[in-house]
Parts: structure tokens; C-alpha cells; sequence
């Protein structure tokens, strides 16, 4: 360090000091972290004396030889001609010394003005191994002048286990004397004097000026309360604690440190080894300090119980953390536990008390330190923790008794289950599904859920089940769905060729088997161009043809239906319907109109007296009339007159009139008729009947006078299905006209229509009836005398009564030998004519 | 499909199942699956005298292969709609073949 040969440091430090008082404020006190109180002591001593130039100088500068400048240039490098240079590497110069810096500005710092003599050879000694311990690292050359000793611990203020480990218990009270000789310290000799003063249990800042200790004051107290410790361990504890307050600066000194307020533990006044413990555990700020009066009880009361508490609790945060308020009072104890108490209670302040774990039953502790409430809670926890431990062993008592493939079994039935519940369970399911929701809707104790889970499904056992379960199910149904719509997709081969084979391998499953023969159709577009042009392929009327276009109506009614099914939901009246409503009634529009087509009712009336009408040809089949009221639910009122009319204009032509008339000399008619009549008047009449039902009065004339114009009358009145049509109309025009729902000019010629029907009529109305003998109800005849009575005026009237009077004594008279029930059937009947006259059947009877 | 459909909803009515080696028994439908394997409860053999082995036994499960015959109530049905229900499985199959 001596470059020119002469202690440079001491003499700077000396001139650097000695003229600055120590005391004075905002000079060192920054960097004056743990200033020596033994310094600063000594160092006031000095500071009364004041610093003489003359006494400090050692007159080395008037040895240096002003001149012999010339191989300055060899010292230093470069010319003295040569320009300093403006790339000067200031910082990697002052890097290259920082060490040594910083090191002077710590020994300038705190460095005494004048060695510290007073320090008796032994402290040295017992400091020069540690310093070089700990602090060999940072301090390359401790210079072995002693009053730069005490400095170079000062930057490595950590504490390490080792060091303080290794600190052996005799050698500590030599040291804590020597460190006490040292300092002169008030306090400390009281305490040494006076073993027991209590410490301060509240802390309070403290005033003085010189507020930090220094480490090895921190350790000579340590070693000082270790001292006394050990004395007051040989001595019986007192029984009753006598906490004293000590005098105030007493307080300050020994335990003010400024701006961090000293939280005392609770401590019994005997056990003076508490100081040190505060301050090293200080640095961390205290939380949750219990009150001072804990500390208040007895310890041999504690004693025990505390040492028992500190066994379960796993690392408590230093200074409070704990659950139990009296856990942290008592440093005291755990060092009571400790085999080298001294040796180990400073490196543990900071990290707070570690608990010991000796030989404690973890449970136990617990509970005996719970309160009553903590206790019941406690125990209640921890038997349903068993229930459920007990639950989960019986459970696991069956595992592993499926193996993966059983598993795998179980959820491909289960999937299956799904399938068959799908989309295509309308498809596929038809028969079962629809079955199922007709049974449901025709039985009205069931109740409406039961009807929709039945209507949607195979659910319907479930019906108590939460909704949720439900969510489930049908995510789980969409994602089945998906899967298999995916592996439909997939195109299927029903047979492979292997690759050098001669042959074919065909297979199958159960939806497909086997195909046994593959024969390829010849012509499958001639099929579907005769249903979708039926005009053309329409031309000859054969069985066939009529049947296929039945079938035809039926695939179309069948894929309303199902489009039915897709209806979006109700849309609230006000709202705009939104996209998909719009779209699902375009389609429906588009299938109706297909419907429309497939009965071929807009097909032109052939002119020809032969000609059949497709419609009425296909009318002619049962299942295209059964079809008949399904396509009404269709179709509109425009649609629904168009029928009415074709039906009407053909009524000779159709069917059931055609064939419907008593053959001559015969009683009955054909089976097959009657079955056609019935078939009929079973599914035909009643959507003609709803519609006329509603016709207005305009509407049933023309009907009825197309009807005279086009068709034999006669001929129709002779028929069932012919009068029935009459009465129809007949019946309708009276209520609208009883009603006065029509003006004067449609009354007008609805009468003029009518009369031209009674004209017809009015000579063969005994020819209206079936013949004599046949084992028909031939009410149909009574009702439409009634509905012509109704509407006729009174010459028409006396004319039907006159043309009819023998059928009604016939009846009567019959009614009177033929069983009651018969009787009563054919006097209601007759009545029905005789009523619509105004008369009734009981005259004649009386 | 139309059978396994159609046979679901005779579940709980009474049917006399017709064997192929024309044993003949009558029984509560409880179950069919896809195969047409049929379960049968509370069961009586037509011709007890011919099968007098059999009059103890109550409930039987026959596979589907080996079924001639199932006599039907004739109630239990919906004639109308099993023939909309054979249209349909008809136009399936046609879209199939396609």
C-alpha cells in the first residue's frame, strides 16, 4: 500500500480525522452502521483532548526530495511530453482498486484516530480467528496493526451457523469479559452487578445520538447475559417474578435502536440472556407480539405445557406468526431445549424458533391445546375423514375385478343404447316412436312429461331424474350421433378383391347382409322420371300406375311429416321470424306444392265421355283415400275448393256412385263396394264436410249447380255417397240462410238452384231408397229428405209428403214387428223427415 | 329395423311365439333386442301335453334365429301407421341401394 515507502494510510486517516469532530452530525453518521460503541467511547475521550497538527504529524513530507523528478516518466509510464490522453479509463482504474477503496473508506470511516491500546492482548487474540474466518473473503490483507482489526468484520455482518457453532462455551466468558473490559458501557455493568433487573417489556426509541452497536458489542452483551445466565442456572428460579422497570436511559441505552421500535418479549426478570435474543431477532419486524401481562405467569407453569406446544407446529415465522398467543413469549424455553444454548440462539432469531420434533405424538399437543369449540370441530373433521377413508377402502375392495375388455363391453352397449335413441330414431324408429307418442297423447292420465320423454325417447322410465342428467345424456347422444354419422360417411365396400385373387370376397352385417346375387337395375330412371312427370307416364290407367302414384302422395305426406317434425318452435307473435323458421316454411311450402303435384288434381278435364280423371282414378284405391284427410291438414282453403270441385264435377265417375247403385233385381251390393262406400264416407266425406261446413252460401250454389249441369243426378240420387253429397250441400245453404249470413240475391238463386234440383227429384224420390228387403240403414235417405224438406216451400213440401207416405207408414209399421231396438232406430229415422216438416212420428204412432 | 321397432311396442302384451321346431309358447313380451331374440315371461306352452318338460319352466329367452312365428295381438297394432312405418324403411333401404 506504501508506495513511497511510508504508512500512507495512517497518516491520511490521521490527517483526514483530526480535525473532523466524530460527533459532529451528517459526516459519518451514514455509513457508521455499527460503529464501535467502544470506539466512539474512546474516541470522545480523545475528541476532549483535541487533535495537535504538530502531535499527529510525523514529518514525513519533509523527507521527500523535491527534486529527482526526471524518473517520474519511468514510474508513471509515458513522456512528460506526451498529452494525457481523452480515453482515460477512469472506471476500469478505480475498478481495478475498488477493493482497496472501499476497504479505506470503511477504515476511514470508523477508524479511531488513535489505535486502540486499551484493548487487552487477549480480546485480539480471541478475534483474530473469527475475523479471518468470516472475513478473509472481502478483506485480502488485514493488516495486523490492531486498530484495524475491529473494522474488518464489519462488512460481512452474516451470521453463520459454523461460526457460532464452533464458538466453544469456555471460551466465551473470557471473551465476553475481555469484550466487556473493552466497552464502558453503563448498562452492562449494572446488569452484571444486579444480576436480575427486569428487562423492558414495551419498547420506546431511543434519543441518544449513537443508536447502532456494533457487532462485537452485540456479542459481548450476548456473552455477558450467557454469563449470567449460567449463574442464575445454578440458582433456583424465583417463584414469583418482579418485573422492574428500569431507569429510562438505562432503557435507552441498551435497547433503544432508532426508528425501530423494540417490541420486548414477555420475559421472567431471572433470565437475563433475553436482550440479545431481541436484538439479533429485531431485524425482522415483530408481528403480533402478545401483550406484555403473558409474561406475567409464573414459568414453572408454563414450563411444560409450552414445551409440549412447540412439538406439531412446523416453522413459525420469527416473532409471531403462531396460533397461540403464548407460543413466541418464551424464547427463553426453547433455549432451555437447546444442548449449546448460546451457540445456537443467534443464527436462529432470524430464522425464527425451529421446533425441536422430540419424540411428540402429533395429535396429542393438538387437541390438549385446543379450546372446547376447536376440539369438537376438530374431532368432527377427522371422523368424517375416516367415514370417508372406510368408504373408499370398501369401495376398492372390487377393483380390478373387470378387466379393460368387460369395460369396454359395458360401454359398447351402453353406446348402442344411445344409438338406437339418435336422430335416426325417426327413420329407423318409426314404428315405435310415433306408436309410442300416439299411445301417449290418446292416454290422458299420463302426465304431459311423461308423454315428452316418451315422445323423445326411450327415457320415459326416468322421469323423476334431475335435468341435468338429462344435459348429459343428450351431449353424450349428439357426440354418439356425430361418431356414427362419421362412420356412415365412410363409404362402405360390401366387398373387397385381394390383391392376386381370382375372386371376390363379399361380406355383410346385419343392416346389409350378404348380397347373394348382384344384379345391376337396368333402368332406375324411368322410375323416378314417372314420379316426377306424371303427366306423361300417367297415360293408360292401370292398377299399377295408380298405385304407384298413391305411393307417390304417400312419400310426399310422409316428408312433410317428418319436415313437421323439424318445425323450428312457435315464434312468438310480434317477432320477426328468424332465419331458420323462414327457411323450414320455404321448404315446407316447396314439399306442399310437391304433394300438390303428386295427387295430379290440376291435370286438364279430359273432354272424352271415358276419360277418367288421375285424381278420381286415384281416388278410386283405399289408401289414396284414407290418404285424403291427411292432405287437407295441409293444404289451404284454395286447394281444399279445388278438391271439393274435381270431386264433385266426377262424382259419376267415381267409384263408390258408379257402383254405388242398387243393381237391378239384387238386395245387396258387392263387398267390395260396400267396403269402397265406406271407405268413403269414412275418410273422404268428413274434410268435405269440415269444408264445406264453412263455405259460404255463393260457394255451395255454383257447387250444386255444377253438379246439375255436369252429372246425372238421378243416377247420383240413387247412391249413397250421391246423397250424402246432396244433403251436403242442401243442409249447408239452409243454416246459412236460417242464419241470414247471405244477402237476398245469393238466397235468391240458392232457390233457384234448389228448385231446379227438386224438379229432378221430385218424380223418383221413392227411387232414392234402397231397394225393398236390403239390410241397410237407410238413414242417409231420411236425412237428406229432411235437409230438402227444411229448404222446400209448401207445394214442394206436400208433394214430398205425398211421394214419401207410403215409405213412412212402411216404417212405421215395421218398426212395430221388428225388436224394440230396430224399431226405435227405424222410427228415429222416419221422425228425422217428419221433425224437418214439422211434424212428428207420435201422430202417426197414436 | 322395422321389426325390432315394431316388436318394441309390444312389450308387456301377450304373444305366442312360434318355434321352429313348432313349439309353440305363449308369454309377456319383456324384451327384444336387434337380433330379434325375444324374452318371455310367465310362459305356458301351447301344447302342454307334447312338452310336459317345460310346464315348470316360467320365463325363457329365444334366440331370434330360431323364431318361425309370432302371433300378435291384433289391438296392439296400428295398421295405418306400420304401413307409413314399412314406406319409410322402404324409401331408406332404396337410398341405400342407391
Amino acid at each position: 500500500m506504501s508506495f513511497f515507502g511510508f504508512d500512507t494510510t495512517l497518516s491520511r486517516d490521521r490527517a483526514a480525522h483530526a480535525p473532523h469532530p466524530r460527533q459532529a452530525p451528517g459526516f459519518s453518521q451514514q455509513r457508521d452502521a455499527f460503529a464501535g460503541l467502544s470506539g466512539n467511547s474512546n474516541e470522545k475521550a480523545n475528541d476532549d483532548d483535541g487533535y495537535d497538527f504538530e502531535d499527529t504529524y510525523d514529518g514525513l513530507g519533509e523527507q521527500l526530495d523535491e527534486g529527482d523528478d526526471e524518473f517520474n516518466d519511468e514510474t508513471f509510464g509515458g513522456g512528460s511530453s506526451a498529452a494525457p490522453g481523452k480515453d482515460f479509463d477512469f472506471f476500469g482504474s478505480t475498478a481495478k482498486v475498488a477493493n482497496a477503496i472501499n476497504e479505506e473508506q470503511l477504515l476511514y470511516a470508523r477508524g479511531p484516530k488513535k489505535p486502540t491500546q486499551a484493548a487487552p492482548p487477549s480480546y485480539n487474540q480471541d478475534r483474530q480467528p473469527k475475523a479471518s474466518s468470516y472475513a478473509a473473503a472481502t478483506k485480502p490483507k488485514p493488516q495486523p496493526v490492531p486498530k484495524h482489526q475491529v473494522p474488518t468484520e464489519i462488512p460481512e455482518l452474516k451470521p453463520e451457523m459454523s461460526l457460532w457453532a464452533t464458538t466453544s462455551p469456555e471460551a466465551t466468558p473470557a471473551k465476553n469479559l475481555s469484550a466487556h473490559a473493552a466497552v464502558h458501557y453503563l448498562h452492562i455493568e449494572n446488569q452484571l452487578q444486579d444480576p436480575p433487573p427486569p428487562q423492558p417489556n414495551f419498547s420506546q426509541p431511543a434519543p441518544t445520538t449513537r443508536k447502532y452497536k456494533s457487532l462485537e458489542e452485540v456479542e459481548a452483551e450476548i456473552l455477558a447475559k450467557k454469563q449470567a445466565k449460567l449463574a442464575a442456572a445454578q440458582q433456583p428460579p424465583p417463584s414469583q417474578p418482579q418485573p422492574q422497570l428500569p431507569p429510562p436511559n438505562q432503557l435507552n441505552q441498551q435497547d433503544g435502536w432508532p426508528g425501530r421500535p423494540v417490541q420486548g418479549f414477555p420475559q421472567h426478570p431471572q433470565l437475563q440472556m433475553q436482550p440479545p435474543l431481541q436484538q439479533l431477532e429485531l431485524p425482522y419486524p415483530p408481528r403480533g407480539m402478545p401483550p406484555p401481562q403473558q409474561n406475567q405467569r409464573p414459568p414453572q407453569n408454563d414450563r411444560t405445557p409450552e414445551h409440549l406446544q412447540r412439538g406439531p407446529i412446523p416453522q413459525p415465522g420469527p416473532g409471531g406468526q403462531l396460533p397461540f398467543p403464548q407460543m413466541p413469549a418464551n424464547p427463553q424455553f426453547q433455549g432451555n431445549n437447546m444442548p449449546f444454548p448460546m451457540g445456537i440462539i443467534p443464527p436462529q432469531g432470524p430464522q425464527g424458533p425451529q421446533p425441536p420434533f422430540v419424540g411428540i405424538p402429533p395429535m396429542q399437543p393438538q387437541i390438549m391445546q385446543m379450546t372446547e369449540e376447536e376440539r369438537i370441530k376438530f374431532l368432527e373433521e377427522e371422523s368424517k375423514r375416516l367415514k370417508r377413508n372406510h368408504k373408499i377402502a370398501q369401495l376398492s375392495r372390487y377393483n380390478g375385478l373387470m378387466t379393460p375388455w368387460d369395460k369396454n363391453f359395458i360401454t359398447r352397449i351402453q353406446l348402442q343404447q344411445l344409438v338406437s335413441v339418435n336422430e335416426d330414431s325417426f327413420n329407423e324408429d318409426f314404428y315405435y316412436q310415433v306408436y309410442m307418442a300416439i299411445r301417449a297423447r290418446n292416454n290422458p292420465q299420463q302426465p304431459l312429461n311423461q308423454f315428452a320423454q316418451t315422445y323423445l325417447g326411450q327415457q320415459g322410465a326416468r322421469g323423476g331424474r334431475a335435468r341435468r342428467q338429462d344435459n348429459h345424456l343428450l351431449r353424450m347422444q349428439q357426440q354418439v350421433q356425430r361418431a356414427v354419422a362419421a362412420a356412415k360417411a365412410r363409404p362402405k365396400a360390401s366387398q373387397i378383391v385381394l390383391e392376386g385373387s381370382l375372386g371376390k370376397i363379399s361380406f355383410g352385417n346385419v343392416k346389409t347382409p350378404k348380397p347373394l346375387l348382384s344384379i345391376k337395375k337396368q333402368d332406375t330412371s324411368g322410375v323416378t322420371e314417372s314420379g316426377q312427370k306424371p303427366t306423361h307416364a300417367f297415360a293408360g290407367i292401370d292398377r299399377r300406375s295408380i298405385l304407384a302414384a298413391a305411393e307417390d302422395i304417400y312419400r310426399c305426406l310422409l316428408d312433410l311429416d317428418s319436415h313437421e317434425r323439424k318445425h323450428p318452435g312457435p315464434s312468438l307473435t310480434g317477432q320477426q321470424p328468424d332465419s331458420n323458421t323462414i327457411q323450414w316454411f320455404e321448404a315446407r311450402d316447396a314439399l306442399i306444392a310437391k304433394l300438390w303435384r303428386s295427387m295430379r288434381i290440376m291435370e286438364p278435364i279430359k273432354e272424352e265421355p271415358n276419360a277418367l280423371h288421375p285424381f278420381i282414378a286415384i281416388l278410386s284405391v283405399k289408401k289414396a283415400k284414407e290418404a285424403i284427410p291427411r292432405v287437407f291438414r295441409y293444404i289451404d282453403l284454395q286447394q281444399r275448393i279445388t278438391i271439393l270441385t274435381m270431386i264433385t264435377i266426377s262424382l259419376d265417375q267415381v267409384d263408390v256412385i258408379k257402383d254405388g247403385r242398387y243393381p237391378a233385381e239384387t238386395l245387396s251390393l258387392s263387398n267390395e263396394t260396400k267396403k269402397k262406400i265406406e271407405g268413403f264416407s269414412q275418410y273422404v266425406l268428413p274434410p268435405l264436410l269440415s269444408y264445406v261446413g264453412d263455405a259460404q252460401l255463393d260457394v255451395i250454389t255454383g257447387l250444386l249447380g255444377i253438379l246439375l249441369d255436369r252429372v246425372n243426378v238421378l243416377l247420383l240420387s240413387q247412391t249413397q255417397i250421391g246423397l250424402a253429397f246432396l244433403t251436403m250441400f242442401t243442409s249447408r245453404a239452409e243454416i246459412i240462410k236460417q242464419a241470414g249470413q247471405a244477402d237476398d240475391q245469393g238466397v235468391l238463386k240458392w232457390t233457384q238452384t234448389y228448385d231446379r234440383l227438386f224438379e229432378i227429384l221430385e218424380d223418383h224420390l221413392l227411387d232414392i231408397f234402397p231397394p225393398h228387403g236390403a239390410q241397410v240403414d237407410d238413414m242417409y235417405v231420411w236425412q237428406f229428405l229432411a235437409s230438402m224438406a227444411v229448404g222446400a216451400n209448401m207445394s214442394q213440401q206436400q208433394k214430398m209428403v205425398s211421394a214419401v207416405k207410403d215409405r213412412v207408414n212402411e216404417n212405421v209399421q215395421a218398426s212395430k214387428t221388428l225388436p224394440q231396438e230396430m224399431g226405435q232406430h227405424k222410427l228415429a229415422n222416419t221422425n228425422l223427415f217428419l221433425r224437418a216438416l214439422g211434424l212428428d212420428i207420435d201422430l202417426l204412432l197414436s | 329395423m322395422l321389426f325390432f321397432s315394431f316388436f318394441k311396442t309390444l312389450v308387456d302384451h301377450e304373444v305366442t311365439i312360434e318355434l321352429k321346431n313348432d313349439l309353440s309358447i305363449r308369454g309377456t313380451l319383456k324384451s327384444v333386442d336387434q337380433f330379434l331374440n325375444i324374452k318371455l315371461d310367465e310362459i305356458q306352452v301351447v301344447d302342454e301335453v307334447k312338452y310336459p318338460h317345460l310346464s315348470a319352466v316360467k320365463n325363457v329367452f329365444i334366440r331370434g334365429s330360431v323364431v318361425r312365428y309370432v302371433h300378435l295381438p291384433a289391438n296392439a297394432v296400428d295398421t295405418a301407421l306400420l304401413e307409413d312405418a314399412t314406406r319409410k324403411e322402404a324409401a331408406a333401404q332404396a337410398n341405400k341401394s342407391k
